[in-house]
């Protein structure tokens, strides 16, 4: 049992699930209704109105209402909406045990032990049957939940069954709800022909106190007071009993049928729940609880959720947990479903069964750990009792058919957990809580010792988390020690993100995140229970309480982005998507906003251009990310968000942006915003703003000091006029005290009354004239002359030199992102740039151009030991093995094979035999270059020589001893390299052409093809070097030759016209240059060439003009009607029938003379062989 | 190492990060631990010289290692000075003959190591495996292995292996031994090879070390692609590491690029590791 929520009340007598809602209503003991939400696990509501125990309760299930009804004999229909009782039913004579309502009708049913039932119209409010028969308190009464049917439990022993077809009939008949106000009393008077008791079950030997149907079978359980929980059969003659469930030891109170699996739950007063298998009749699970006897219990129509109530409260709970096991890799879900193991690719969403589980466990998985090396599956089993828990290690089947998938043999043992520790290792924490380390075949490697541990964790190869009762250890298994440790209590489950740098711990209403030392980097606290999650690509964690979707920011930030009904558990999250499994096992995809945090995180790693484009760009308005902003100390980023102008102004303030509070300030005007912008102004030394600020509130006397400070004479000069306007006395002296300005000062003296001050200040001031004056005025007898100090300063500001127009200079601030323009950010790019640099082509190294024939070196062996025959007696020193070299050269007559292998010398003389290679020099290149790739290299301990790896192309099934290299040349890249010998030709670049074209040449019997079109394509790429390297070297001939003497001009045309004829057998134009004259010849071809694509009037042009000057006044060696071949050596036409010596590697034709020497195409090959079938190795032949 | 087996090793950071190739890493954490005893102090410095030395930074070495510095140590500057001058070689294999024909100390596990791998340096595998024979820790097996691997004796390396196994399964040698016995052996062994490279940069570090490893792996299976991004993460760790360059010239040509695109990673490696054993077999061949 898991108990999902528990309150403390009085006793609870009544339970009502919403069906929809995470509601439970529980009516007590002590008159109050409470509204429960166990999903927030918090009191909606309370609904106290009846006088005394409320034993009836019942949600209705489309409107907001629910019935309660009490021992006050008053049944009460609630509206939960308006929270208030609507109207009461009254009629019953006695308590009131049961209410329902009808699950289609305006109908409420209730069982009282004034010995009836009765069923009212709720919305007509009046009683429309009443069912009598029962001859004892009738303790339970239930509609059936699709026929008309009544099933009431009796303190008489009985359990009956009613029929209340005819009270449906007239219910329906139209007019009817007349005649129900008649009927009422047309019952009461006749006896019931309305509602008909169908069946008496009668078995039970105390009174029964609970009796309910099946929801979907002809079946009804019992419980009474005499312990038993019986099931009844009925069929529409009889019922009867089928069985009894014997094991409380006290008053069954409540017994209900499992709304989905063959189960019954009943509890009793003898403090016990419990669970009964429908089709053994035995007990299941038995729960129980210290000191409170059990009243009640509720299922939940859609959901595996019951309640029961008890003495002092009720309980929620669900028999089995409802969490999928399923583990995630790269594209791929592997959960599993009803005694499958399913795997869901998350791209193509292809969801397909890859092998059935091994039967025979009552309970689910509880939890999986997934192999992808090697596709290996553990399945962890937790029984009731923890220390039956098993696991089973699965292999699951390569090939499998979805539809009937295999069911491999596992291998299954005891204990709680276990995980993958490393590709063929995996922990298992056993039931005295050790932990064994066993490979893949289950046998135990070793044993380890770890600190007390209560469940254990996946935390990437070779290390584990470890729970023990407060914390969670990271612990290395290879070291045996701990790494690190985090106190969180509980943790649940743990969830690393896909470069394992960060983890994510779920307890149960708690997360943590950590990194991968278990540093703690945040903490947060739910009020409702963490479920799942799983890690978005930019490192945010997704995460699902009951009711919501939320993320978690390593940063510790986090917020809700979506509601969700019902719990899901988090797979996979990418970009808008949530990937996740529902309690149905159903993968499911649901679509969330993930601005919200996307925006934080771009915050949180000062990616402002990022911020920018989302202020600018998303819905982000509100006033919880402006306050996010404000609190997080981003008030410059607020501000963008921010219309109203309040806010935006006091967002200016905090950021110091003088600008915009100035703007937000003149549109709000008033009095304290001036006075705080003046402030914060004075303070950044923006004395204009100041002074508008002073202006704007009146403020005089800070503004004539503002002005004094400043130096502002005039205005200065301004506000003392100002002042004296205002009749500001003291003000204008001010001003004029400021100013300097002794004769003002007099006359305001004089004009105030101050009469001697006023002499003085003349006096003083040497004002003469006005000091007399003043005199003058003093009345003798009455006013006595003030002395004048002789040694009287003048008080008196110094005149400022120059006024201070500007603003006070501010430090340059690098300005924000959101003040200015975006920062360049050329920094990045540069560190990659020197990495993709290809294409230069190179000189090759200078090693290669040795002249003088190769000299072969011996077939390199390590050298012999130094101390042969120093045997100490105890260790002989093996001898050399034959390396997979070797055995190459063992295994096949492959020239390229020995090349690889290093064997040169065997590789020539296959060469010679098979192609008739007798000059190696041309091959130098290749064969260096081919036996370079022949062995890799990886390194063994540190600062010793490299150990050698083969790859070799028949690895995967060659023994040891068949072993053949990987060839590393391919036909394709042979002809994707002529290419660049099509553009030295095009380019002119003639000689260069040659050498490429004679690399390929040579390299193709180099080549292992698979078929015969390979070897045909082979063939014809020969066929193409040796043309272009006959015609290229024929064109570099032709400009050597001199042109004075009629012979050498005939020579040069005779060469010219075999240039256009190679070219052209290889270009398709043969047929225009048939019938042109020679000397024109060598033109075209140049034109040719220079113009690969050939315009056709282009050559038409040069035709005509070659036909115009057609003489054949010269006797050329040139037949245009007789096929021929070009003797590559001499360049002369070699006509059909006459004789000819070919080269066997290239198939270049000579004249005879030219027998026995070198192959002027391939410079390797004499030009004359042995007869030979083709220079291509075929993959079969060996 | 067999004696502290069951019981945490303070040394096991130094230790794996070097033998992983991490060899910053293994220094950095050498001049962090802080032993408990004498002995695991020797240790320790062994192998943070070893380290220096696989750095190539020999004068560190043999500036640091003194005259009075425990035996131990002077095996690790022994090694040093062979590597760090091609003149002295002679003179020091000689006096290494001379001490080897003497009763050795075979306790003295580091010297036995670096004797070994002197003469392994010298290709002279007969006295390496004689040498090595004499010690029983779990590098001189992994070292035996490599001898025996480098003989093409893949029968007698399989033997060895098992018996590090049995020594201690998990050990990081073991596993890198496993390896070397893998990628030799061949065929479905190959998978299982890169499987214990991959877990071990997974589970520490990449290093060129391992990443050359998985590559070697690949190239073995024919996946060509796949060492193609291992190399090049490893190229981008350094760009002149003479395994990598020379994984590189058979996998571009296996590649079909084009023939300059070797070459240059040939006259790299000829510019910078002209004593390299691949390259002298290469020229060798040249001549």
């Amino acid at each position: 049992m898991l108990t999902k929520f528990e309150t403390k009340s009085a006793r609870v007598k009544g339970l009502s699930f919403h069906p929809k809602r995470p509601w439970v209503l529980a009516s007590l003991h002590n008159g109050v209704i409470q509204l429960w939400d166990y999903r927030m696990c918090t009191l909606i509501d309370k609904f106290d109105e009846h006088d005394g125990p409320v034993r009836g309760i019942d949600f209705h299930k489309q409107q907001p209402l629910f019935v309660s009804g009490g021992d006050d004999y008053k049944i009460k229909v609630w509206n939960y909406k308006l929270r208030r009782c609507l109207f009461t039913l009254l009629g019953h004579l006695d308590y009131i045990r049961t209410t329902f309502f009808h699950h289609e009708y305006p109908w409420i049913l209730s069982a009282s032990d004034d010995q009836t039932i009765r069923i009212w119209n709720w919305q007509s409010r009046t009683c429309v049957c009443v069912l009598t028969g029962h001859n004892h308190y009738v303790m339970c009464a239930q509609f059936h939940p699709a026929e008309d049917l009544v099933v009431s439990a009796s303190l008489d022993q009985t359990v009956r069954v009613w029929d209340i077809s005819g009270l449906r009939k007239k219910n329906l008949s139209p007019g009817s709800v007349e005649t129900d106000v008649r009927g009422i009393s047309g019952v009461d008077l006749f006896g019931a022909s309305d509602a008909v008791v169908k069946h008496v079950l009668e078995g039970h030997d105390r009174g029964v106190n609970w009796a309910a149907f099946h929801p979907t079978m002809p079946l009804i359980v019992s419980g009474a007071d005499d312990r038993q929980v019986k099931i009844w059969r009925m069929n529409e003659s009889k019922a009867w009993e089928l069985d009894t469930c014997r094991g409380h030891y006290n008053n069954v109170s409540c017994a209900v049928f499992h709304p989905r699996q063959e189960l019954i739950l009943s509890n009793s007063e003898d403090k016990s729940i419990r669970v009964w298998d429908m089709s053994k009749r035995t007990g299941v699970q038995t729960f129980r609880r210290d000191h409170d006897r059990f009243w009640v219990l509720g299922a939940h129509p859609n959901l595996n959720l019951f309640a029961a109530g008890h003495d002092s409260g009720m309980i929620v709970f669900k028999l089995e947990r409802e969490r999928p096991a399923y583990a995630v890799h790269g594209n791929m879900l592997y959960y599993v479903k009803d005694r499958f193991l399913r795997q869901l690719d998350f791209n193509s969403s292809k969801d397909t069964a890859v092998m059935q589980l091994r039967s025979g466990s009552k309970f689910p998985v509880f939890s999986m750990s997934y192999n992808p090396a090697e596709n290996a599956v553990l399945l962890c089993t937790r029984a009731t009792n923890l220390e039956n828990s098993t696991y089973d290690l699965y292999s699951i089947p390569k090939e499998s058919d979805s539809q009937n998938p295999d069911a491999p043999e596992g291998k299954r043992s005891s204990g709680l957990t276990a995980v993958w520790v490393a590709r063929n290792r995996f922990a298992v924490l056993d039931r005295m809580h050790s932990l064994l380390i066993k490979n893949l075949k289950n046998e135990i490697v070793k044993k380890v010792q770890v600190p007390s541990c209560e469940e254990i964790f996946y935390a990437g190869t070779g290390s584990l988390l470890l729970r023990d009762a407060d914390g969670v250890t990271l612990f290395d298994v290879q070291q045996k020690r701990s790494l690190a440790t985090v106190k969180i209590a509980k943790v649940k489950y743990v969830v690393w993100s896909s470069d394992t740098s960060h983890v994510a711990l779920l307890a149960k209403h708690a997360i943590m995140i950590c990194n991968r030392k278990l540093e703690s980097l945040c903490n947060i606290h739910e009020n409702i229970r963490v479920k799942s999650g799983a890690w978005e690509e930019s490192g945010v964690f997704i995460y699902t309480t009951s009711n919501h979707i939320k993320y978690a920011l390593t940063s510790g930030d986090h917020g809700i982005i979506r509601t969700l009904d019902l719990p899901i558990y988090v797979t996979r999250v990418r970009g808008n998507s949530v990937y996740c499994l529902d309690r149905e096992c159903r993968p499911r995809v649901l679509t969330i906003d993930p601005t919200e945090y996307r925006f934080k995180l771009a915050l949180v790693n000062r990616k402002y251009d990022e911020v920018l484009h989302m202020v600018r760009n998303a819905k982000l308005v509100g006033q919880s990310i402006i306050a996010y902003l404000q609190k997080k100390g981003y008030p410059e980023v607020a501000l963008h968000f921010v219309k109203d102008e309040k806010t935006r102004f006091s967002l200016a303030l905090e950021c110091g942006n003088i600008e915009v509070a100035l703007e937000a300030a003149k549109a709000l005007d008033e009095r304290s915003c001036w006075e705080r912008l003046g402030e914060a102004a004075l303070l950044q030394g923006h004395h204009q703003v100041v002074e508008m600020c002073y202006q704007r509130t009146k403020n005089f006397d800070k503004l004539t000091f503002l002005y004094l400070i400043t130096g502002n004479l005039a205005k200065l000069r301004k506000m003392m006029k100002i002042a004296e306007i205002r009749k500001d006395m003291s003000g204008h002296y001010q001003a004029a005290l400021y100013l300097g300005d002794v004769s003002e000062r007099v006359r305001i003296l004089k004009n105030c009354g101050q009469k001697s001050l006023a002499y003085l200040t003349a006096a003083t001031h040497g004002l003469d004239e006005e000091a007399e004056a003043l005199k003058e005025t003093f009345d003798p007898e009455k006013d006595t002359v003030p002395e004048v100090d002789p040694n009287a300063q003048l008080l008196q500001p110094s005149p400022p030199i120059n006024p201070l127009d500007t603003n006070w200079p501010l430090l340059t601030v690098s300005k924000g992102f959101f003040e200015g323009a975006i920062a360049a950010k050329d920094g990045f790019m540069d560190a990659q740039e020197g990495l993709g640099e290809e294409g230069g082509i190179k000189e090759e190294g200078g090693g290669w151009e040795v002249e003088e024939d190769l000299d072969l070196p011996p077939e390199l062996d390590i050298p012999a030991g130094a101390g042969g025959g120093a045997e100490d007696g105890f260790f002989v020193p093996p001898t050399k093995g034959m390396s997979p070299a070797q055995m190459w050269c063992n295994n096949s007559q492959l020239p390229v094979d020995h090349i690889l292998a290093g064997s040169f010398e065997t590789a020539m003389r296959l060469l010679h035999d098979q192609v008739g290679v007798v000059s190696f020099i041309p091959y130098k290149a290749l064969f260096m270059q081919t036996m370079s790739r022949g062995r890799t290299c990886y390194l063994g301990l540190p600062s010793l020589p490299c150990l050698r790896g083969h790859p070799q192309r028949n690895w995967k099934d060659c023994g040891a001893k068949q072993g053949l290299p990987a060839v590393g040349l391919r036909l394709s890249d042979l002809i994707a390299r002529l290419q660049q010998c099509y553009q030295l030709t095009t380019s002119g670049r003639f000689e260069e052409a040659v050498e490429r074209f004679r690399v390929i040449l040579l390299s193709v019997p180099l080549l292992v093809v698979d078929n015969k079109q390979e070897i045909a394509e082979a063939q014809q790429l020969i066929t193409i070097c040796r043309e272009y390297i006959v015609g290229l070297t024929m064109e570099t001939e032709r400009k050597k030759l001199p042109k004075e003497t009629l012979d050498q001009q005939k020579r040069l045309c005779e060469v010219n016209i075999c240039v256009v004829v190679i070219h052209t057998s290889v270009s398709f134009l043969k047929l225009i240059f048939l019938c042109v004259c020679f000397p024109y010849r060598w033109l075209f071809l140049i034109s040719y060439h220079r113009v690969k694509s050939v315009p056709t009037i282009q050559t038409r042009k040069i035709l005509s003009a070659c036909e115009k000057t057609l003489t054949d006044a010269h006797q050329l060696n040139y037949d245009p009607h007789n096929p021929f071949d070009l003797c590559a050596a001499s360049f002369v036409p070699l006509y059909r029938g006459r004789p000819v010596e070919k080269c066997p590697l290239s198939g270049a034709c000579y004249c005879p003379t030219y027998k026995g020497q070198i192959c002027r195409v391939t410079q390797v090959g004499r030009d004359s062989g042995p007869p030979c079938t083709t220079p291509v190795n075929l993959k079969s032949s060996s | 190492m067999a004696a502290q087996q069951g019981d945490v090793d303070e040394l096991f950071d130094v230790k794996n990060a070097y033998y992983i190739g991490s060899y910053q890493q293994c220094i950095n954490e050498a001049q962090k631990v802080k032993p408990s005893a004498p002995e695991k102090e020797t240790e320790r410095d062994m192998f943070l010289y070893r380290a220096y030395i696989a750095q190539r930074k020999y004068a560190v070495v043999l500036d640091d290692i003194k005259g009075n510095s425990p035996p131990e140590l002077q095996a690790v500057k022994m090694l040093a000075e062979y590597l760090s001058s091609d003149s002295k070689r002679d003179a020091i294999v000689a006096d290494l003959d001379q001490k080897m024909a003497r009763s050795v100390d075979a306790s003295n596990t580091t010297f036995l190591l670096m004797a070994a791998s002197i003469y392994y340096h010298e290709m002279n595998t007969d006295a390496a495996l004689r040498t090595l024979h004499q010690g029983e820790s779990l590098e001189c097996m992994a070292m035996t292995i490599q001898v025996l691997l480098s003989l093409d004796r893949v029968d007698l390396a399989r033997k060895e292996l098992k018996k590090m196994q049995e020594q201690d399964e998990d050990a990081t040698l073991t596993q890198l031994a496993t390896a070397w016995v893998n990628i030799a052996v061949g065929g479905e062994k190959l998978q299982d090879a890169y499987y214990i490279f991959q877990e071990m940069s997974d589970k520490y570090s990449s290093t060129l070390l391992l990443l050359n490893g998985q590559a070697a792996c690949y190239m073995a299976q024919n996946k060509w692609e796949e060492a193609e991004g291992v190399l090049q993460e490893a190229l981008d760790k350094d760009s002149s590491h003479p395994e990598t360059l020379i994984n590189l010239i058979v996998l571009t040509q296996h590649m079909g690029k084009a023939p300059e695109v070797t070459n240059r990673y040939l006259s790299q490696l000829k510019d910078v590791h002209r004593a390299h054993p691949f390259l002298k077999d290469y020229l060798a061949k040249v001549t």
